[in-house]
């Protein structure tokens, strides 16, 4: 049995939502023992919180007696159930000096109020055995995470949160991790303002997030029930996530089947195959541009990324609908498909599209994509693409990020892709640059790369690297030297930017 | 008990004035009306003051004074003649002939102008009156309470226009009155409760008159500013010194309050309707109509009226006790309840 609550504590119960002190806010700390209903005495009201009606404060300066019989009497606290407030200033004086607390609530249902006060101040077992079985009902009808948070909100009157151990939000608002709880631990824990349960991985048995639940302040009764609410809630999140979790496999193997599928066969794809694409809603035979999305970052092999969320997001505010994105393990194969070709500025207005879109990703992430040519049938999917793919490589070979390369129609994102991807230019690439590679001169690797793609200019490299333009001219002096070359040559200056790009620095 | 009065003249005017504005309760009128009035009539001959017991058994005495709104008085003078004429309605419709002068409320104008219509009859005027305060009510009486009736009552407006009412129960004659009143353009001279000096001799609230006077005196003498020495020369109790922190208006019926806060936090609420009705000092309530409540300026020492009140002032309250003991059961007629007010009864 936990200690009886105080005053300050049942203001902030849900039973009292809406509820105000009018005066004598000093006695918040008193304890409440009981709850009365005010009948004209204070026959042995010693610590009780007693309930008056409109009929008791009118006129309002019967509140005034009512006040001072209440402090001789010894009762914890005042509550009038009345219309609007307007006691006396000399009542809230008079409460103030006396240091009873004066409360306020404006309901029409003063028994059932008192019915619940009684069984929250004499019973809590009783209000928690009440929840439990309200929360059981109302979660066992629900199936999305956001409907078993909102039901669990409802019944426990709160803010419920899903959050990952780094505080970043799965479901509900952002709430505050407190830096001295112990995050590490599955264990349920109380922090100074806020309750936490973790949620448990449904495959193998480690943390996957918490269940979050801020509050300001609280009975230890209260405490309690938010407390097994939140272990009550936590199995249906679970189970929700497993779910989730299943669906989310399901369809991703299905699709990256589907389309190595389509990759082999071309324009002669098997019945299972059509009818399986028929089955996710793609058009094989219309026309398709392909869209490939990488990232620098290393990405957990998790079935919704955030960055394919927002993506396709973003690219759904220009207008442009994505079909469909798989994962082809070295990023994202995506694809857009219309009725008829598309027009021939559109491939400009794709590419200005994808850079806005790109931008506004967190720029940690290095965003690299491509855009392939619109190509019709099972086989055009399988060329477009290719060719985004093809295109996001020599993206991905830029010095900054977020980069977009269109496969554009002189085909030379192809050529130098093809370049870049053969044995020939790696192995030149490997020899050639072998006296710059290693840790300790990748600076100058960097340089010799900066300086070739800024065509030779000292300037711009020193600009692009941050750097004095000095220290470029040492550097590509160094450079010569280790190398040997004559960065003057043509031929030379060529082929050591495609075997720096080959390198990938 | 103070020496009684034997005539009232000119000198006595000033202590007149101020006893009835103290015995007003905050309440009763323009009495700085009435003084001006008295000091005109009075240098031409005093009026002589009766005890109602020295008066022959049968004789007749009728209760004067003026009935209607403040507000038009504060415009309109009140006519000593008009006093005399209501008088005289109200003898007629009683037959016999007129002995004295009473006076119906010693607190307030009132007091001033049963004076004023006994000067102009050339009558005696009795000492002593029916409330011993000042009620806004006609029927709170001393009189009433005893179960005599205020018929006849004759009004007289300002161009003669009378209005005799021979015979009306206790209960209808307030609404009578008023309406006549307003009829008569809101204030009319008024002569009610025609008596015998035996019947007022039991009945009435002797000496206030005299008593008036003194308080008046003790008060004029008395140092201005400190209320508590005020408190004691009065022969009343100190309640309470603070400022004005809230006014609530009365609503209709509904008493209306004053919140003071004085030293250490403490606070008063005073109710009130025409007169300062209650005072109730940290939820307890320390005075009660009956009694008179007098609330004094702290600074200027001057009593405040009700209408008087202002945010921010410094104000000092102190009762005085009644002039006269009331009747077990009478609480319903002048006590708290008779003006709404539901006071807890823990009083100390």
């Amino acid at each position: 049995m936990s200690a009886a609550p105080r005053v300050a504590d049942l203001l902030l119960d849900p039973i009292l939502d809406g509820i105000q002190i009018v005066a004598g806010s000093a006695g918040v700390e008193r304890r409440v023992t009981d709850v009365l209903w005010y009948e004209g005495d204070f026959e042995q009201v010693e610590g009780a919180l007693m309930i008056c009606g409109e009929a008791h404060v009118s006129p309002p300066y019967r509140l005034d007696a009512l006040v001072r019989r209440a402090q001789e009497a010894r009762a914890a606290a005042l509550l009038v159930v009345a219309g609007p407030a307007h006691p006396l200033l000399s009542s809230m004086r008079l409460a103030d000096r006396l240091e009873i607390p004066v409360l306020w609530l404006d309901t029409r249902e003063p028994v059932r109020l008192m019915l619940e006060l009684n069984s929250l101040v004499r019973a809590p077992e009783t209000v928690r055995a009440r929840t439990v079985e309200r929360l059981l009902r109302q979660l066992a009808a629900k199936r999305s995470g956001t409907d078993i948070l909102a039901a669990a909100e409802a019944v426990l009157s709160v803010k419920l949160s899903l959050v990952t151990s780094d505080g970043s939000v799965i479901l509900g608002a952002k709430v505050d991790l407190d830096p001295t709880l112990h995050l590490d631990q599955p264990v349920p824990q109380r922090g100074d303002h806020l309750l936490v349960h973790p949620v448990l991985d449904p495959d193998v048995n480690r943390l996957a997030a918490w269940l979050a639940c801020p509050y300001d302040r609280a009975a230890d009764s209260r405490l309690d029930i938010l407390a097994m609410g939140l272990a009550m809630t936590e199995p249906f999140i679970r189970s929700w996530l497993s779910g989730q979790r299943t669906q989310a496999d399901r369809d991703s193997v299905f699709q990256a089947h589907l389309l190595s599928e389509i990759a082999a066969g071309r324009d002669s794809v098997s019945r299972d195959v059509v009818e399986g694409a028929l089955l996710l809603g793609w058009r094989l035979q219309d026309w398709h541009v392909g869209i490939h999305l990488q990232s620098d970052a290393p990405r957990p092999a998790r079935d919704r990324d955030p960055l394919v969320e927002q993506f396709t997001a973003g690219l759904a505010r220009h207008g442009i609908k994505i079909v469909a994105a798989t994962n082809r393990g070295d990023g994202w194969a995506m694809w857009m498909t219309t009725d008829s070709e598309p027009a021939p500025d559109n491939p400009r207005q794709l590419l200005r599209a994808l850079r806005v879109v790109t931008a506004a990703l967190p720029r940690e992430w290095g965003v690299t994509a491509g855009i392939g040519r619109p190509h019709r049938g099972p086989g055009g999917l399988a060329d477009t693409l290719a060719e985004s793919r093809d295109a996001a490589d020599l993206a991905h070979s830029h010095g900054f990020r977020p980069a977009v390369e269109h496969s554009d129609e002189l085909g030379v994102a192809r050529l130098l892709a093809t370049w870049q991807r053969s044995d020939v230019t790696r192995a030149f690439a490997d020899t050639a640059l072998a006296p710059l590679r290693g840790q300790a001169n990748s600076h100058l690797l960097m340089t010799l790369r900066a300086y070739l793609e800024s065509g030779g200019s000292v300037v711009l490299t020193a600009q692009a690297l941050g750097v004095h333009r000095n220290t470029v001219t040492t550097r590509v002096q160094q450079v010569r030297d280790r190398l040997g070359v004559d960065l003057d040559d043509p031929s030379q200056r060529l082929a050591l930017q495609v075997a720096c790009r080959a390198l990938g620095v | 008990m103070p020496d009684p009065l034997r005539t009232i003249t000119a000198e006595r005017v000033a202590a007149l004035a101020a006893g009835a504005t103290l015995l007003g309760s905050g309440g009763g009128g323009p009495v700085a009306l009435g003084e001006l009035l008295l000091r005109r009539a009075l240098p031409r001959r005093g009026v002589i003051v009766r005890r109602a017991r020295d008066l022959p058994l049968q004789a007749m005495v009728v209760h004067v004074g003026v009935f209607g709104a403040p507000d038009v008085l504060a415009e309109r003078l009140i006519n000593p003649a008009d006093m005399a004429a209501a008088a005289r309605a109200v003898v007629e419709q009683v037959g016999g002939e007129l002995a004295a002068v009473g006076a119906l409320e010693i607190g307030g104008l009132n007091a001033l102008a049963a004076v004023l219509a006994a000067h102009e009859l050339d009558l005696p005027i009795i000492d002593g009156d029916l409330m011993g305060r000042a009620f806004p009510s006609v029927y709170k009486t001393t009189m009433s309470v005893a179960g005599h009736p205020a018929a006849p009552v004759a009004l007289v407006g300002p161009g003669g226009d009378t209005v005799v009412v021979p015979t009306c129960s206790d209960r209808l004659v307030g609404g009578l009155l008023d309406s006549a009143a307003a009829a008569l353009g809101g204030l009319a001279a008024l002569a009610i409760y025609p008596t015998s000096a035996a019947t007022l001799a039991s009945v009435g609230v002797p000496g206030t008159l005299s008593s008036c006077v003194s308080l008046g005196e003790a008060f004029l003498s008395a140092p201005a500013g400190d209320i508590p020495v005020l408190a004691d020369r009065l022969g009343g109790s100190f309640i309470f010194q603070g400022r004005v922190d809230e006014l609530r208006p009365r609503e209709a019926d509904a008493p209306g309050s004053v919140t003071l806060t004085g030293a250490g936090g403490s606070v008063a609420r005073i109710d009130l309707l025409e007169e300062f009705l209650a005072v109730t000092v940290n939820g307890i309530t320390l005075a009660r109509t009956p009694d008179v409540i007098v609330v004094l300026s702290s600074t200027s020492g001057a009593v405040v009226g009700t209408a008087q009140v202002r945010l921010g002032q410094a104000l000092g309250i102190v009762a005085l006790p009644a002039l006269h003991t009331w009747p077990p059961g009478s609480d319903a007629v002048v006590g708290p309840a008779a003006f709404g007010l539901d006071l807890d009864v823990v009083t100390r």
